[in-house]
């Protein structure tokens, strides 16, 4: 268990160091060409959507994929009614999982893209009356460092050595320096610190996992 | 599960359309399996979903149908519904499969297909098989080689995906080991033994026909057995 986290830290810290990101709102720039104003990007409409709730970009976001997840439905099951079928069952997943959308994974168009096409695969198989036991969760998994929960399990050994913790914590990415500072210094819920950074719900709990999983290996190296 | 170095992995070609969606659910499983055992590919398929989704966001739409609904009202209700904090959590069964001599720890996805409980039956020469009924369009089964074993040697007509878990065999192409992935289309012939037993996920699109000596008169069976466990499809 415990070699299995060390590795899935390594691997993301590697990705995160590769992208060279300068600030922590870096990373939650969408690929969308700049053409495209920054409070408009589909990164920020999913922001709105996930942390605000917000009606008016949801309707945007609907506007700018519903034919896009129409056509996949088309290509995939050559059905129209099982195509619009698949619009309100996507865009109902896009909604209810906003939240946990991480932007260190992905770009919103990924993201949207890859739940439809499991949303696509559980209704053809569902109306095919073929077993259900493998759904397209199982066959696509989301990141594989979102299986693990272990934040939540690891505070009070960490609370113990927090003398140390500052020292420690200047070495982790700045991303992941602002989660820890708003969560465990202005002791933020996870909401409140995700809406104070503008990052998602998901990106956050993520950044926290990753920067607890670090500091664990920091202050384990440092005796 | 721990990730390991593997040998062979899927193509381009497949991983492509993996994650496009475009494949049989029994490939989709094996190349699960593999991609759950594997970090090349792992990191392979997250570049793969950023292209294909960038190419679905900005394709011209193709589709005769456009989209047309009424939109308000399923905005309506779709934002009535509560938003997700946290991921649904699924407590993971432990998934092993116990053989005569070691028990095998399985990837999750195959875990789950097989949560329904196997049934093993002999093939002879060693070899037991166990079916998964999940695709109506292959052929899905875990493989088991006792240690020394070898099977009749066997032509393929349609394509056959073969996903090795546990163990080790060979044949006249290679040598393959844990989370190798091996993808042979029709009129390769081949013969695989193991020294040591292996466990295999084998997704089959086609009967197999043996060419070889007695086993040939399985071929019958073979067929028959193929369309019971490929569905109630009369050839
Ligand atoms: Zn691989």
């Amino acid at each position: 268990m415990t070699t299995l986290n060390a590795t899935m830290d390594h691997m993301h810290m590697g990705n995160l160091a590769s992208k060279a990101e300068p600030a922590s709102k870096a990373a939650s720039t969408s690929s969308r060409p700049l053409t495209q104003s920054d409070t408009d990007s589909d990164e920020k409409l999913l922001l709105d959507v996930g942390n605000h709730q917000s009606r008016e970009a949801f309707n945007k976001l609907f506007e700018r994929f519903s034919n896009k997840i129409f056509a996949h439905g088309m290509k995939i099951t050559r059905n129209e009614q099982l195509s619009k079928d698949l619009v309100q069952e996507a865009m109902m997943t896009v909604w209810q999982k906003a939240p946990l959308y991480n932007s260190d994974r992905g770009n919103v168009q990924s993201w949207i893209f890859t739940l439809t096409r499991n949303r696509c695969f559980d209704m053809l198989r569902k109306q095919k009356r073929q077993p259900l036991c493998v759904s397209a969760d199982d066959i696509w998994p989301a990141g594989m460092e979102d299986s693990e929960s272990l934040v939540e399990r690891d505070q009070g050994s960490l609370a113990v050595e927090f003398s140390n913790i500052e020292r420690f914590l200047t070495q982790l990415p700045e991303a992941q320096q602002a989660v820890v500072e708003k969560v465990y210094l202005l002791n933020l819920t996870h909401e409140e610190a995700a809406a104070d950074l503008e990052i998602p719900l998901g990106t956050l709990k993520s950044r926290l996992r990753l920067a607890m999983g670090k500091l664990r290996q920091l202050i384990g190296t440092s005796e | 599960m721990t990730t390991m170095k593997s040998n062979l992995h899927p193509s381009t070609e497949m991983l492509e359309k993996f994650v496009s969606g475009d494949l049989s659910v029994g490939v989709n499983l094996a190349i699960s399996a593999h991609v759950e055992m594997c970090d090349h590919c792992k990191s392979a398929i997250q570049q793969i979903e950023l292209r294909t989704a960038d190419q679905w966001t900005n394709a011209e739409s193709s589709s005769p149908a456009v989209y047309q609904a009424d939109t308000a009202s399923m905005i309506d209700s779709i934002i009535a519904t509560p938003q997700l904090k946290e991921p649904i959590e699924e407590e993971s069964e432990v998934g092993s499969i116990h053989m005569l001599d070691r028990s095998v720890k399985l990837p999750k996805v195959l875990a789950k297909a097989a949560s329904e409980g196997l049934v093993w039956k002999q093939l002879g020469a060693g070899i037991s098989q166990a079916d998964v009924k999940i695709d109506e369009e292959a052929h899905c089964s875990f493989l088991y080689m006792k240690p020394g074993s070898q099977t009749p040697v066997h032509k393929h007509q349609g394509t056959e995906t073969t996903l090795v878990l546990d163990g080790s065999m060979t044949d006249e192409l290679g040598e393959y080991g844990k989370s190798d992935f091996i993808f042979r289309t029709n009129n390769d012939t081949h013969q695989p033994r193991t020294e040591d037993g292996c466990l295999c996920f084998s997704v089959l699109d086609s009967p197999l026909t043996f060419t070889k000596g007695l086993a040939r008169l399985l071929n019958p069976i073979n067929k028959l057995r193929f369309q019971r466990a490929v569905g109630s499809r009369v050839s």
